[in-house]
């Protein structure tokens, strides 16, 4: 695993306003670095940059690594970059296992199969990969949206506020389920809450930066 | 029994839909009888039989089937490439501000502003003449007139393809299509097979209906196909209206109803069949995990499709215009080379009348609908009426010579054929649909907080719908309107039955008038119809706009201010 690592950031709105300026910073695998500031601060947007999905209205420049490769010209879809949002986006057309094999890389049928029975059970949401999300808890589809980034094989996580719509119950066991599962990546948390942040975490408040 | 009270509007409703009904009952039931011998005073003979023993009708047949399928599978792949190459794209906003004026053209002006580009005296010759061809009289063989149909198809293409596209973009909103995309691409994905494997498979499904209406009107087209087709074969439609036309043939027009009928049916199972097929081989490709690659050329290739037909749509109403006011032209010049009034003022008997008549019918279909849109909506708000959205569509999956044939007979035997009303009846219920349907979305998102509120300072019922709910809805309305302005003044087929020939419309003058009219006052009438549609387009676009400012500017500084507060 490498580090990820950003570069003089910045991010301009189209009126001109500085949301980051000349931002740097580094996460080390394992490593958590928890993004926190007021709505509109542009904890969502960086996000966004990160993973080349920014909106083109606003002006942005600076650099993005991971490890040795420069991911800032990349698409998308070359930078495997694990992305979970507050909302679980499990596609409704696609089973709980299609789901999953949709996130998956590689490797025959039954290997495929073999993985996804495992992370599952794992996940203690054995024998349901033929249940339609619908049909599934709020804290289920939290989890299975996380396996679902996660069998993607992604250098890094980057999490947008992925616990905020769970019940405090369920809140607890997600973010455990989560740090447990993602405990050798370099992760960028979004939150507004700071019970969200592991004890191990790096804290980046961007309502302080210039 | 009031109409006010619950059981009279319920009657109400009941008479709304009967009304609607009545003609699609009756209809089928006036097809279908003469077909089968039933009714030998009005329609003597073995219809089938006659039907089967014209040389015409086996390749009239498969002509219509090679043509309805082909522009239908050519319109859902333009759609589809259009979504997956131009959508998210600076482009978008380009092709979303030209697709109403494509739209709002009529089938039969466009057609002809087609055969001005592609005929071999046509435009697209003309650019590359003498120069490039070395041709200075018109070519004898050229790829219009085409004995396989490709004019027709690239007419029904150019002209489906931006209504099913704005039937995809309506829906997209409720696919949260950038979120999907967002979550496919960090994912591995590329951009196409995010749309191919995440957004497609829940796009279809809510697109099917509009496909299917456009299947039908492919397969069953009249007006286009006279214009664009290429007479021998002609389409099993065109072969029916001459057949209906002769009183000898009648049933066998009746029974060539049927069987276009059941055409159409059998096309919409083998569509569904296909549809089944492409589901479970997409299902299983989706678990592969193969993330495949942005292909620029594949991106190249949907922009090029889109341009052409946008230039190609965009250049024949340009032709129009130029020939409506065109005094002599001749090949291979690229344009005119005087220019007149004239076409316009010295036939005015033979465009003026028409306009007339087109504007009042349309005008009045436009009104009727609009009412029977509010209270049909209002009714199933307060839930007097169930949700029934799928009826209104029957007669749009029905095709037109089917139904009409039967309706023209029934009205033929009730004494209201060429009666004015007739004609306006059935526009209606070919426009109504459209405008219940899009009328529908917005009134079923209006908050009903709205109402709530007026209700609570003391309105009653009629206010609230006057003050409050028509005023809240007034940029769907206008919509509605325009596009009810738009289907009516397209209808050929229902003016040229109900009619009788005794009320001649700006539709039906261009189709019967074309051949036998200088080109250049077919040019000044296709014009006109066009015109039609697009200014209540533009009306439909500026009047909301018009009505807010008015509104901020007599309410002085404070209210148009409250956007910014």
């Amino acid at each position: 695993m490498h580090e990820l690592c950003v570069r003089d950031l910045s991010l301009q709105l189209p009126n001109g306003k500085w949301l980051v300026q000349n931002l740097s910073f580094n996460v080390e695998p394992g490593q958590v670095l928890a993004l926190m500031g007021p709505s509109g601060s542009g904890k969502s947007s960086l996000l966004s940059w990160l993973t080349g999905t920014i909106d083109p209205r606003l002006c942005a420049s600076g650099e993005v690594w991971l490890g040795s490769t420069e991911l800032t010209c990349l698409p998308t879809e070359k930078r495997r970059l694990g992305l979970m949002l507050q909302q679980d986006y499990l596609f409704p057309h696609m089973s709980v296992g299609d789901n999953l094999r949709f996130g998956l890389r590689g490797g025959s049928r039954e290997e495929r199969d073999q993985r996804i029975s495992r992370k599952l059970e794992e996940a203690s949401l054995a024998g349901m990969e033929n249940r339609d999300p619908a049909t599934l808890s709020g804290g289920q589809r939290a989890r299975v949206s996380l396996l679902r980034t996660l069998l993607s094989d992604p250098c890094a996580l980057l999490l947008d506020e992925p616990f905020s719509g769970l019940d405090a119950t369920l809140r607890e066991q997600i973010r455990q389920f989560t740090w447990q599962s993602a405990r050798e990546l370099p992760v960028v948390l979004v939150t507004h809450d700071e019970a969200d942040i592991p004890a191990r975490a790096d804290i980046l408040d961007l309502g302080n930066t210039p | 029994m009031s109409l006010t009270s619950r059981w009279g509007q319920r009657v109400l409703a009941l008479c709304l839909i009967g009304l609607f009904l009545l003609p699609v009952i009756m209809g089928l039931a006036g097809t279908l009888l003469p077909a089968f011998g039933l009714t030998p005073e009005l329609a003597p003979g073995n219809g089938f039989a006659q039907l089967l023993a014209d040389p015409r009708f086996l390749p009239a047949l498969s002509f219509s089937v090679f043509t309805g399928i082909v522009s239908t599978v050519l319109i859902l792949a333009m759609t589809l490439l259009t979504l997956v190459c131009v959508h998210g794209t600076r482009w978008w906003s380009w092709l979303s501000a030209l697709m109403p004026p494509v739209l709002a053209v009529p089938h039969a002006a466009l057609a002809i502003g087609l055969i001005f580009l592609l005929a071999p005296s046509g435009e697209l010759v003309r650019l590359i003449s003498p120069g490039l061809s070395g041709w200075e009289r018109p070519p004898q063989s050229w790829i219009v007139p085409d004995s396989v149909g490709w004019s027709l198809i690239i007419g029904l293409v150019i002209k489906e393809t931006p209504f099913l596209l704005l039937a995809a973009v309506s829906q997209l909103s409720a696919l949260n299509v950038s979120a999907s995309l967002r979550i496919g691409r960090t994912l591995g994905y590329a951009p196409a097979r995010c749309w191919s494997r995440l957004i497609l498979p829940r796009l279809y499904p809510r697109i099917r209906l509009t496909l299917l209406i456009i299947l039908a009107f492919n397969l069953t087209v009249v007006d286009m196909a006279i214009l664009l087709g290429p007479g021998n074969p002609p389409t099993l439609a065109v072969m029916l209206m001459s057949l209906v036309n002769d009183p000898g043939s009648r049933a066998a027009a009746s029974a060539g109803a049927v069987l276009l009928g059941a055409l159409v049916a059998l096309c919409f199972l083998g569509m569904m069949l296909v549809e089944w097929v492409v589901a479970r081989i997409a299902a299983r490709r989706r678990q592969s995990g193969e993330r495949g690659h942005g292909v620029k050329l594949f991106r190249r290739l949907g922009m090029g499709a889109v341009v052409m037909i946008l230039i190609a749509s965009m250049s024949s109403l340009l032709l129009l215009l130029l020939w409506s006011f065109a005094r002599r032209w001749r090949f291979p010049d690229a344009l005119p080379s005087q220019w007149t009034l004239s076409n316009w003022t010295s036939r005015s008997d033979m465009l003026l009348q028409p306009a007339m008549t087109t504007l009042l019918i349309a005008v009045t279909v436009t009104i009727l609908s609009l009412l029977s849109a509010i209270i049909w909506l209002e009714f199933e708000r307060r839930s007097i009426v169930p949700r029934i959205d799928g009826i209104w569509f029957v007669p749009l999956l029905i095709p037109q010579v089917s139904l009409l044939f039967g309706w023209q007979a029934v009205t033929l035997w009730a004494g209201m054929d060429g009666h004015w009303w007739s004609v306006v009846y059935t526009h209606w219920l070919y426009t109504l649909p459209y405008v219940i349907l899009i009328l529908a979305v917005a009134w079923r998102e209006l908050a009903p907080q709205w109402g709530q509120a007026a209700h609570v300072l003391g309105a009653g019922y009629w206010r609230v719908l006057w003050h409050i709910r028509l005023p809240l809805l007034r940029r769907p309305l206008c919509q509605a309107s325009a596009v009810a302005v738009a289907v009516s003044v397209a209808q050929y087929l229902p003016t040229l039955l109900m009619g009788a020939g005794r009320h001649s419309t700006l539709a039906t003058e261009l189709v019967t008038s074309f051949g036998g009219v200088d080109r250049r006052v077919i040019a000044a009438l296709a014009v006109l119809q066009s015109l039609l549609p697009l200014m209540a387009f533009v009306l439909a676009l500026i009047y909301p706009v018009w009505h807010s400012a008015r509104v901020a500017r007599e309410s002085g500084p404070s209210l148009s201010r409250a956007p910014d507060r």
